[in-house]
């Protein structure tokens, strides 16, 4: 609020200060959301690359196993998934995108070989082997759109935060700075106003005075020499 | 009964007979592929398979109690057909029903390794085998896999499981005794088999059905790309491939088909073998060799009618009618169309 500032020249200069600081950064953040945008238009495409195969990746899935368990029995297909105990193992690094900090995120021994899966391959079918290949092939896309999406929303909520930065300034912290300058700047103007009609008024009193002086010590005495007003 | 006294397949084949003529024919199943899974089970319930349906309807629902009345109505029929053969004609059919005590050691061992409870594991067993009861229940008492291999000591599957344990116990995986099981039952198909007139056919079968087991590992080996020794994958007793031969055509997988293609199996998986070389899934080709093998099956019942061939024929028929049952029952909870469901089946 304008009225809270106290219209000072060390506010004035303090304001000036900040308002050449806020639409240095106002300019510089507009760049960034720009950036940033540019940046998340690209990982959007990706992303639904992405998840398009993922999607694709499930159907494959689900449909060979379905098969499996249709052919070979639930049973067999349990079983075979009881003999191996061992997980995948996810790594999560970070990266960074215009200061935005995303994951990466690195998997091993998600794909296995057929002497790695735990059933023995001499009593199982290529059934079983197909929904195995189709499961971990739908587990890398789930890592890669894990980490593709959330680089996405991490980039998204920094637009956003972006955008209300932006915003912040220019609709709200610019109007309200230059406001305060304009009202400060006018203030002064009054003041300085103010002070030159009272310096005005204190020379014409005090020439008045003088006049009243030398009228008083009568016609005798020699009148000065009248020195003209400034103004 | 036992491998004692003397054989009997007149009395058996006699029992199976009857046992056949119950089996679902081509129109049952054209029915069935039109139902969805609470229909097919209702349908069972009026067939061969009631007393499963009734006994298992409390414990499980929908698909799941299909293929659990499927597979103890398989293990009832089969121990039947064990407790009524006698003599020679017992070690021929335990030799191939002993799939099922590979099966279940396969299952008790994965259920410790999975720490999976012992309820869950008991359900998941096929009682088809060999073993009896008892047995299984013992086993199924094990809390640790080296408990399970010692209890093993004296079987046919004893041979090879202390190596493969000590390979497990360096890699963690369970693929060490699992193959050795696998091994043990495949290598023990034909050991010591006295081949006559007889069971010249049925011999000729169990070397066909491990010679397509090598070919379907090797392709899948070959297909996977992944730097495994092909040898140590071989059974021993078929009369397709070689060890070494083998190792060289895992490489190559043209030269494997091609030699498929000139075997004495060639014509009848031919179309298999021409889609094969097509298509990226060897899913077809397994069905191609499942149905060759299922066509060998149905011609064994007719050369010896007092011989086991019937019975044999018989077991392949039934396995094949669960197969079937299961695959239709899952197709039609997955989603698949009729046309996609009656594609999967194997019908004699």
């Amino acid at each position: 609020m304008a009225e809270d500032v106290k219209p000072t020249r060390k506010n004035l200069m303090a304001i000036e200060d900040r308002i050449e600081l806020s639409e240095r950064g106002h300019d510089t953040l507009e760049q960034k959301r720009d950036g940033l945008i540019m940046e998340f238009m690209d990982i959007l495409d990706q992303a639904q690359d992405v998840r398009s195969q993922l999607n694709q990746d499930y159907e494959t899935a689900q449909s060979k196993i379905n098969m499996a368990r249709a052919m070979e029995g639930d049973v067999a297909v349990r079983g075979a998934a009881a003999a191996l105990k061992e997980h995948p193992e996810i790594t999560t690094q970070s990266k960074n995108i215009m200061g935005v900090v995303v994951p990466q995120i690195e998997s091993s021994r998600v794909k296995k070989s057929l002497d790695q899966r735990g059933y023995g391959l001499l009593g199982s079918s290529a059934r079983i082997d197909e929904a195995a290949d189709a499961y971990e092939e739908l587990l890398e896309s789930i890592i890669l759109a894990a980490e593709v999406e959330t680089a996405m929303k991490k980039m998204l909520e920094e637009i956003e935060t972006t955008k209300r930065r932006v915003n912040a300034l220019e609709f709200k912290l610019l109007p309200d700075l230059y406001e305060n300058k304009e009202y400060i700047e006018q203030k002064l103007e009054e003041q300085e106003r103010e002070e030159i009609f009272r310096l005005k008024k204190i020379k014409a009193k005090k020439e008045e005075e003088e006049k009243a002086a030398r009228e008083e010590e009568g016609p005798e005495t020699t009148p000065p020499e009248t020195v003209p007003a400034d103004d | 009964m036992s491998t004692a006294g003397g054989s009997n397949p007149e009395y058996v084949n006699a029992r199976v007979r009857a046992r056949s003529a119950a089996l679902f024919d081509e129109e049952e199943y054209r029915k069935l592929v039109r139902m969805g899974p609470a229909e097919i089970a209702r349908f069972m319930e009026e067939s061969e398979y009631e007393e499963e349906i009734n006994a298992l309807g409390s414990r499980f629902s929908g698909v799941d109690l299909i293929e659990f009345a499927l597979n103890r109505n398989l293990a009832k029929q089969f121990n039947d057909i064990l407790k009524w053969a006698d003599g020679r004609l017992y070690d021929l059919i335990a030799r191939y029903l002993r799939k099922f005590d590979a099966w279940n050691v396969k299952t008790i061992v994965r259920g410790i390794y999975s720490e999976a409870d012992k309820e869950s594991v008991d359900a998941d067993l096929i009682r088809a085998g060999e073993f009896d009861d008892r047995f299984l229940d013992r086993l199924l008492d094990a809390t640790t896999i080296e408990e399970v291999v010692e209890r093993l000591d004296g079987t046919m599957f004893d041979a090879g499981l202390e190596q493969a344990y000590e390979d497990y116990e360096d890699s963690g995986v369970l693929v060490p005794i699992e193959n050795a099981l696998d091994r043990a039952y495949y290598e023990n198909l034909l050991d010591g088999l006295v081949v006559d007139e007889a069971t010249e056919q049925y011999r000729e079968y169990l070397e066909a059905e491990i010679d397509f087991r090598n070919a379907r590992n090797a392709l899948r080996l070959a297909r996977s790309g992944a730097d495994i020794d092909p040898a140590d994958y071989y059974i021993e007793g078929g009369s397709l491939f070689s060890a070494t031969e083998l190792v060289t055509l895992a490489q190559n997988p043209d030269e494997l088909v091609a030699k498929i293609r000139d075997s004495k199996y060639g014509d009848e998986l031919s179309n298999a073998l021409d889609e094969l070389e097509s298509a990226s899934s060897l899913i077809g080709f397994e069905r191609a060799l499942e149905s060759a093998l299922l066509e060998y099956a149905d011609g064994l019942g007719y050369v010896f009618p007092l011989s086991v061939s019937p019975v044999v024929s018989y077991i392949l028929a039934k396995e094949q009618e669960v197969d079937n049952i299961r695959a239709i029952a899952r197709g039609r909870e997955a989603g698949l169309s009729e046309d996609e469901i009656e594609q999967e089946l194997v019908i004699q």
